[in-house]
């Protein structure tokens, strides 16, 4: 039997790093978003990691919640979750303000193959608040700009409100060879963009499968729509890439209970092509 | 005619009729255990029987079929309901009066065939004790369950077909009888009681096959497992567990009709039913109510509705 | 082959019980559970199973994985690894392969659980080799058998003069070294002894290929036995080696401005209806159907992928046959798996 210093590093794996919020803003109706400075151990566990990823945040004396990094360590040493007010640990979450601690297991999951979509086209789906996990995708091609092809942005919410990283979309809008398309379910006074879902939106713009790869994240029903529309477009399924969600414990492979068939969505995911997802017997929605 | 064989031609009828779309009644499986059955078409009738270990309360599956948009406990499909027909014993029937009486579906989407019940023998479909070390003596496996020993009148309160004869005479005096271990507990002080209790509930699992198997524990979300407010924790603990179980008895005062299934299916032999059983006594003394007799709400609705 | 009387158990279970948490079957107001006891008088030795497996031992249904102390914005976390060293007596070949499946997520598959994995390091397994097959048994199909050592540490075979012990491994050599358990020679050769322990066997049960449980995967049949389902947890409470667990923080106290906590996981089971609902109500599993599939799925194909099993994560204990108050049978959806593939 081997001894437990000698596993993990001795790192117990349901152990949190202590992290300080250093930031927490509103980003959207009920949705903030909190950058948190690791501590300690956590500053090494975190140089690096990856768009796509995850982490578990606790919201100590309430439990712990999976959240999508927001951010890239290219950009900072701190660390975006953007969390939606929901249940038990994100309503607690929101309770916190600057310089409380939270603690951060991770970084947990897969990522993005970002170097396999070097030179290609790009086109981004991000619905409500899943463009947070798209964020670090976003960040990454735009300070590599020359590294990537095309870059189509498909942005939207159900109204205006919950459309997220808003103050970003003039950055975005102005990099070179870059477009966004914004569009909401329901406009209010000002809206002058697209009204309509994404997938209409995603049929209007038609971009080319052609040395393409389309990144989607989203609620589960956006999620298998969109792609529904992708497949009409001619995109293959080993282009189209996604990011699921899925109710999740432990994070690491251990309680079982985020399967979709024999895949874990914290181990095997959440980033996986729709080629995989196609293989699976268990549907995700 | 067997009362196995009446079952079948009524199922016969009423899906050949096209008068209810599914018959839920027993059926004896593989092993020779007697299990729930759910027969859609007529062809298929002859799984159907009537026996002696027909222990299962098969009312606990009427909110799914007839009231999908409501509880969602054991929610199956998604579906506009058609009538239902469901194999009752007497006991099972009163618990059709209170689902009535809590609006969970029309008594016309109901085809009740009840059954005039002669008793459900002891230890079947049993967890627990299949692995525990006592073997029963061969005379108790003939006896029927404490329940049946207690039952008044062995007659369905609601039926649309009736299978069997209503008995001659009324065996009144056997249902008061065989409350012994209730008594037992009665005679125990408060301090004597919680012990008695707590030492029970140490053995709970919280696995909740009491709450599922219990017609009138059909709350979307149980009280004891919300995720969200957190009334009680998750530990498997003896605070969470009395919370649980006390809370339930609370909760069915006035509506357990004393099937007993949440004690059958406890694969850790605690008796659960004599809470309830002993918060019936209390709802009768002091509202002159006992729960499934009628379709009328219990005394909490009533009287605290001012009505 | 060393053979060892009745009061040779009894006298080193005794000063077992003194030196370790020795753990073993014992008659809790008629229901048999593997707990500690006290003296060899506590223990039941003659059973075909207790209710719950032994996994309880190993991956208790309530564990404190750490402490969180709250003081103002100070937060404090001590992990609480458990301690101590413990003995299970009277395990089954089914409940020690049972150790061997979870070992494979727990212990075997980076990252490694530290909670489990104190236990399993810290807990030597004594196996007791049974006499009979329960009717709803049916290890001998997912290839063990009732006097199987391979998993235990120490096995024990009930003869007619006492109990032949045999010393599996090294942590079981230890144990017998540090606590000697008084046996005399015998001139039986040791695979004689394996092959002489006769069982009735049971009726062998077909386990389908892990491609033929898949290519069923969308047969209404999976609706059909579920129906009667009530979506309680009991089938994944009792099974030696469903590990699906959830975690929560609970109040431990709070006084003077200090907010203890404790974080706890605790068994949690996927035929639940709220098992995989997200906040914001999505859930990809609310049919009964669904869930179902996915326990008798996960036994066969996922976690034997998942985790490198090489076998069946079902080790054919049968309690869960016993214990489903609608007596959805495992065996019977092997059997229907298998004709249906035919």
């Amino acid at each position: 039997m081997i001894l437990l210093e000698e596993r993990s590093n001795g790192k117990n794996p349901m152990l949190p790093y202590l992290g300080r919020l250093v930031k927490v803003k509103d980003l959207a109706s009920d949705i903030k978003l909190f950058s948190v400075e690791m501590l300690d151990g956590g500053r090494e566990a975190f140089k690096k990691y990856y768009p796509g990823q995850f982490v578990f945040l606790s919201a100590f004396g309430v439990g712990e919640a999976p959240f999508g990094i927001a951010s890239i360590p290219q950009r900072g040493t701190s660390l975006d979750f953007a969390v939606n007010r929901l249940g038990s640990v994100t309503t607690e979450l929101h309770q916190l303000g600057e310089g409380d601690l939270v603690g951060v297991r991770g970084p947990l999951g897969n990522w993005f193959p970002m170097d396999e979509f070097k030179g290609k086209n790009l086109v981004v789906l991000g619905g409500g608040i899943g463009g947070a996990p798209l964020r670090p995708v976003l960040h990454t091609v735009l300070d590599n700009r020359e590294d990537y092809g095309h870059l189509t942005i498909l942005w939207a919410a159900r109204h205006p409100s919950l459309l997220v990283f808003t103050d970003e979309y003039d950055e975005w809008r102005s990099a070179p060879d870059t477009r966004l398309h914004l569009t909401v379910d329901q406009p209010d006074a000002e809206w002058d963009h697209n009204v309509g879902l994404i997938t209409d939106l995603l049929e209007k713009v038609s971009p080319s499968p052609e040395n393409a790869i389309s990144i989607t994240c989203g609620p589960p029903v956006m999620i298998y729509y969109v792609n529904q529309v992708l497949c009409k477009l001619g995109f293959k399924p080993e282009q189209d890439y996604v990011t699921l969600e899925a109710r999740m414990h432990c994070g690491i492979g251990k309680c079982g209970r985020c399967n979709l068939g024999e895949k874990l969505v914290c181990v095997n995911g959440p980033v996986f092509s729709m080629a995989e997802v196609g293989e699976m017997a268990e549907g995700f929605l | 005619m067997s009362y196995t064989l009446e079952i079948q031609t009524k199922a016969r009828e009423l899906l050949t009729s096209k008068q209810v779309e599914c018959v839920i009644g027993y059926e004896v499986g593989l092993r020779g255990r007697t299990r729930p059955a759910f027969v859609y078409d007529a062809q298929d009738v002859e799984r159907l029987v009537w026996n002696q270990a027909c222990t299962h309360n098969l009312t606990t599956y009427l909110n799914d079929k007839l009231n999908p948009q409501g509880p969602v406990k054991n929610k199956t499909k998604e579906h506009t309901p058609g009538r239902v027909a469901v194999v009752v014993k007497p006991c099972d029937s009163r618990a059709i009066n209170v689902l009535l009486a809590e609006n969970h579906f029309p008594r016309e989407l109901l085809h009740v065939i009840g059954v005039v019940c002669d008793g459900i023998l002891e230890k079947v479909g049993q967890s627990g004790n299949l692995r525990s070390v006592r073997q029963l003596p061969i005379s108790d496996l003939s006896q029927v369950q404490s329940r049946c020993q207690r039952c008044e009148g062995h007659m369905p309160v609601t039926y649309d077909t009736l299978i069997g004869e209503c008995p001659s005479h009324q065996e009144l005096s056997l249902g008061k009888a065989n409350q012994a271990d209730l008594i037992h507990i009665q005679a125990m002080t408060p301090a004597e009681r919680a012990e008695y209790w707590f030492s029970q509930f140490d053995r709970c699992i919280r696995c909740y096959a009491c709450r599922q198997v219990c017609p009138m524990c059909n709350c979307p979300t149980c009280l004891y497992e919300r995720d969200d407010s957190l009334w009680v924790g998750i530990r498997i603990g003896l605070n969470e567990k009395r919370t649980f179980h006390l809370g339930r008895a609370f909760h069915l005062a006035g509506r357990c009709i004393g099937c007993d299934e949440c004690e059958r299916v406890c694969p850790m032999n605690i008796p659960v039913s004599l809470l309830n059983r002993m918060l019936a006594k209390e709802v009768e003394a002091l509202f002159g109510h006992r729960a499934g007799l009628a379709p009328i709400p219990p005394p909490f609705v009533t009287v605290l509705s001012g009505s | 082959m060393k053979l060892t009387t009745r009061e040779g158990l009894a006298s080193w279970l005794d000063s077992l019980a003194h030196e370790v948490n020795l753990i073993a079957p014992r008659d809790i107001e008629g229901v048999l559970l593997y707990r500690p006891v006290k003296s060899s008088m506590e223990i039941v030795l003659e059973f075909i199973n207790p209710v719950l497996s032994v996994k309880e031992a190993f991956f208790p249904a309530t564990e404190r994985l750490l402490t969180i102390e709250k003081t103002g914005q100070q937060i404090t976390l001590n992990e609480t690894l458990p301690e101590g060293k413990q003995v299970v007596f009277g395990v089954r070949p089914c409940d020690a392969r049972g150790l061997k499946v979870l070992d494979a997520n727990f212990t075997n598959t980076e990252p490694f659980d530290p909670y489990y994995t104190q236990r399993r390091s810290n807990t030597t397994v004594v196996g007791l080799a049974c006499h009979q097959m329960s009717p709803t048994c049916f290890c001998t199909s997912v290839g063990i058998a009732p006097n199987d050592p391979g998993d235990m540490d120490v096995m024990l075979y009930r003869v007619e003069d006492g109990y032949i012990v045999q010393t599996v491994t090294k942590k079981g050599q230890a144990l017998l070294s540090a606590l000697p358990l008084e046996t005399k020679e015998l001139s039986q050769n040791g695979s004689d002894l394996h092959n002489s322990y006769i069982y009735d066997q049971a009726e062998r049960v077909p386990v389908p290929e892990m491609s033929t449980w898949l290519a069923h995967f969308r047969d209404i049949y999976w609706e059909q036995v579920a129906e009667r389902c009530l979506s309680c947890r009991i089938c994944a409470y009792v099974c030696p080696t469903c590990r699906c667990f959830s975690v929560r923080d609970e109040v431990l106290s709070s006084e003077n401005g200090r907010n203890q906590y404790e974080r706890i996981r605790c068994w949690d089971s996927c035929a639940g209806e709220a098992y995989r609902r997200i906040a914001g109500g999505h859930n990809p599993r609310p049919e009964k159907g669904q869930r179902l599939r996915n326990r008798f799925l996960c036994k066969f194909v996922y976690y034997p992928r998942q985790y490198a099993l090489g076998y069946a994560a079902c080790t054919g204990c049968g309690r869960c046959i016993d214990a489903c108050p609608v007596n959805i049978d495992i065996t019977e959806v092997m059997q229907h798996i298998e004709e249906v593939s035919q």
